[in-house]
């Protein structure tokens, strides 16, 4: 398809060339192209505004032309305008021969972010890495830059934090800029968007920050779990999403919770944001961390020797940033010392970045677990059926059995001599509860949170 | 075609439409001017594909036409006609008679029909002072990048925050940034105006009136005045995000009087090295700082300047041409300066005045 396109546009150039003056020929076609063609159309990118204007009322008939000859398929041509690529630079100039005594330079930031729609050019598809974890949420990321108009809307990724879900929603929105440059999208945080609704209070000018929103294709807002309780934040976004929803533009949220489990969260919102497609992305497997440092290794020129990266992959589990400090610190010390760390330095290198295995006395998860139901301590270890203490001791149970892998007998001994068919049951029970029970889920998460 | 107009205006309108013509560039056509009668004026346009302009005149259209004519010759005959308070124009087939009643001279036209048409812009429109487009520029453009590597910085950022409308510059070795109070302000989110173009706008800002509209889109701008057009192209980029790099916090802080410290930065520039290296000591909590630069071949000097120093010591070098160029966009009468770490940049503002910042990086020593 691109050869093709370069062909082609380079036949029509020769035939345009020939009914030219060359001077005539260099100014107004230097620096175009063929950008793409679709149904019919084929775009020509061309360097800036007054090309564009001068080649579409002078020559515009004399190109169609040309191109029908050699494409009989083609009806019409378009003009945009594209970025030249910069000049290429040659490394040795511009990285390292900084000679002493000359300004060191200000530490500006090489990737730009586009201020227009705030998303960061780096995060793209291409770059994200698809895994078991994450392949539901990849796949429907897809399915919205393809459909659009007909996807799921909104489209609402949740999971804890540094499992990539900021690149995968800026992949969408980078994504739809490319196949699609006249959709207007805005990638923000929710901080973001409540800073700017607060000064749109302050100054009187609500009416235009809605506005402001409202005239988007495709809005993107990150952390959207920091809503909560923020009710005048909720009201705004409440009213922008049902005019972009209307008319069916694309929203995209993210956020570490479950919709139905962001505290203090309005219902009608609830409802709304369950109302498209509600996915979460898990934390990766050993395979997919694998593929993640792999790539990471890559991309930053620093290659790994096989046994190092299984290593990684297997004593850093959970987020992906992790993973990326322990690369940049195994990249810095290998570039201060001038060699390969070998994989027993890398042992020690590491050491503080493993996490170590969580030791906590019985009692004390007994205590936290019964503290956050509000009963007395002690009456879990009483020969008691009551529903709610039954209920808290089977949570125990199940806590020590799945966090801190207790043994069943033993957990049976602590608790008031129960059997350790008791306990396999209440772990069980529990654990086939978890999967409908979104209300268990968010207590356990609670319950989690205090552990640490 | 047969006109006749004020020979002030034509002179006027030439001379500003002839800086932008195409000398650079291959095509004949665009070193050339472009004059239209119709209805009542003439419009007289020109463009170099970076810039383009059209600026309209009164005058009494006998006959209406167009003639291209070789923007240098055209400029230069304006430029000599007499004080003629009136002067005509007359086209007979390819030839174009200028005359007033001393002077006639009879100019070789080029085919008009390959001359260009100037884009017209669509997208966003603001009003603004014309002096507070030409203050802003003017605090900042000395900072831009000149070289084309980087679009992005070779070029005048603007952009509304709040009730602001900012300019920033930065050739990533300094820093400016200007913000000025515009009441109701539409928010821009950004336009990058070309290095490459900022002379030539701010040379017809001088010849605007008070209040100019503004129209522009992603890659392209238009300023309009009565009876004036002016296009040029902008950078479809992003500018870097600066205001990470302004540091927060200070650790020594100098006030000195603005003209004491140019006078010995001049001093300093006599004896500088081919680095243009300039010294700065400054001692904790003393009432002046000293200066040194050093040339072998010429010599050396040493300043103690006035100032009142607050917080730590720290020595620092600076580039002198990059430090004296600040001067020309700070206001009042002393000058603060303020420093964090050796190898981090410094902040340079005007006391009276908080609208403009300097950032400048030092020297490596």
């Amino acid at each position: 398809m691109e050869t093709t396109l370069t062909q082609l546009w380079d036949t029509c150039l020769g035939v345009i060339e020939s009914q030219l003056t060359k001077a005539t020929f260099t100014t107004w076609f230097k620096n175009t192209g063929i950008n793409k063609e679709e149904e019919g159309i084929i775009y020509i990118s061309v360097p800036n505004e007054f090309v564009r204007e001068w080649l579409m009322t002078k020559y515009n008939k004399l190109i169609l032309k040309a191109i029908v000859e050699h494409a009989s398929h083609i009806r019409a041509i378009e003009f945009v305008i594209s970025r030249l690529p910069a000049p290429a630079v040659s490394p040795d100039t511009s990285l390292f021969a900084v000679p002493a005594n000359q300004p060191s330079t200000l530490p500006l930031q090489n990737v730009y972010i586009n201020r227009d729609d705030n998303l960061n050019p780096r995060y793209t598809f291409n770059t994200f890495i698809v895994g078991q974890f994450n392949e539901l949420a990849y796949a429907s990321a897809q399915g919205v830059v393809k459909r659009l108009q007909n996807a799921y809307n909104p489209l609402f990724i949740y999971g804890a934090s540094g499992l990539g879900k900021t690149h995968l929603i800026q992949a969408i929105g980078n994504e739809i800029k490319k196949l699609y440059p006249d959709k207007k999208v805005l990638y923000t945080s929710l901080e973001k968007f409540m800073n700017e609704y607060v000064s749109s209070v302050q100054n009187n000018r609500q009416q235009a920050f809605q506005d402001k929103y409202c005239k988007f294709d495709v809005l993107i807002m990150d952390d959207i779990q920091f809503i909560s309780g923020k009710e005048g934040t909720q009201n705004a976004l409440f009213h922008i999403f049902n005019v972009l929803y209307e008319q069916n533009k694309n929203i995209i949220f993210s956020s570490d919770k479950h919709p139905n489990h962001i505290i203090g969260l309005e219902d009608r919102l609830k409802t709304r944001f369950n109302a498209g497609m509600t996915i979460d992305i898990q934390e990766p497997d050993l395979e997919s961390r694998m593929a993640i440092i792999q790539e990471k290794a890559l991309s930053q020129e620093f290659p790994l020797e096989p046994e190092v990266l299984s290593y990684i992959a297997s004593v850093i589990t959970g987020s992906i940033r992790e993973i990326e400090g322990v690369l940049n610190l195994i990249a810095m010390q290998s570039d201060m010392k001038q060699k390969a760390i070998s994989l027993t330095e890398i042992k020690g290198l590491i050491k503080n970045s493993v996490k170590p295995k969580r030791v906590i006395s019985i009692d004390s998860v007994v205590k936290m677990v019964s503290d956050y139901y509000n009963l007395d301590e002690q009456v879990i270890y009483e020969k008691t059926r009551r529903k709610e203490i039954v209920r808290a001791r089977q949570i125990i149970m199940f806590v020590l059995r799945e966090d801190f892998n207790e043994s069943y007998p033993s957990i049976g001994a602590k608790l008031g001599g129960k059997d350790h068919t008791t306990v396999i049951h209440s772990y069980e029970k529990i654990k086939g509860e978890l999967v409908s029970d979104p209300h268990l889920m968010k207590e356990l998460e609670d319950i989690r949170i205090l552990f640490k | 075609m047969n006109i006749t107009c004020t020979t002030e205006k034509l002179k006027n309108a030439v001379s500003l439409a002839e800086r932008m013509t195409g000398k650079a560039l291959t095509l004949p056509t665009l070193h050339a001017i472009l004059l239209i009668a119709s209805g009542n004026s003439i419009k007289i346009r020109s463009t170099n594909l970076n810039l383009g302009i059209e600026i309209e005149i009164p005058a009494t259209v006998e006959e209406e036409g167009q003639v291209l004519i070789k923007g240098e010759i055209l400029a230069n005959v304006c430029n000599h006609l007499s004080d003629a308070s009136e002067v005509r124009l007359t086209l007979d087939h390819d030839n174009l008679t200028i005359q007033t009643p001393q002077h006639t001279t009879v100019i070789k036209s080029l085919p008009a029909d390959d001359f260009p048409t100037l884009p017209i812009v669509e997208g966003e429109q603001i009003e603004l002072k014309t002096s507070v487009l030409q203050e802003g520029i003017r605090s900042v453009y000395f900072c831009a990048a000149i070289t084309d590597i980087k679009p992005e910085i070779a070029s005048i950022f603007m952009y509304s925050e709040g009730s602001n409308l900012c300019f920033v510059a930065t050739d990533s070795f300094r820093l400016a940034e200007k913000k000025i109070q515009v009441k109701g302000i539409p928010e821009i989110s950004k336009i990058l105006i070309p290095f490459k173009n900022i002379a030539d706008i701010l040379r017809v800002l001088d010849a605007a009136p008070d209040t100019i509209r503004i129209t522009y889109s992603r890659n392209q701008i238009a300023f309009y005045a009565n009876g004036l057009y002016l296009t040029s192209r902008l950078i479809d980029g992003g500018f870097p995000p600066y205001q990470l790099i302004i540091p927060k916090e200070t650790l020594t802080k100098v006030v000195l009087l603005k003209q004491e410290l140019l006078n010995t930065l001049r001093l300093s520039t006599i004896f500088a090295d081919k680095f243009f290296q300039v010294s700065f000591a400054i001692p904790e909590d003393m009432k002046n700082i000293t200066l040194s630069s050093k040339n072998s071949d010429v010599g050396s000097s040493v300043s103690i300047v006035d100032a009142a120093v607050e917080g730590a010591a720290i020595e620092v070098d600076f580039n002198l041409k990059y430090f004296l160029d600040v001067f020309q966009a700070l206001t009042g009468d002393s000058v603060s300066i303020s420093f964090t770490q050796p190898n981090k940049p410094i902040v340079v503002k005007s006391v009276s005045d908080n609208s403009f910042l300097y950032l400048l990086m030092p020297t490596n020593r």
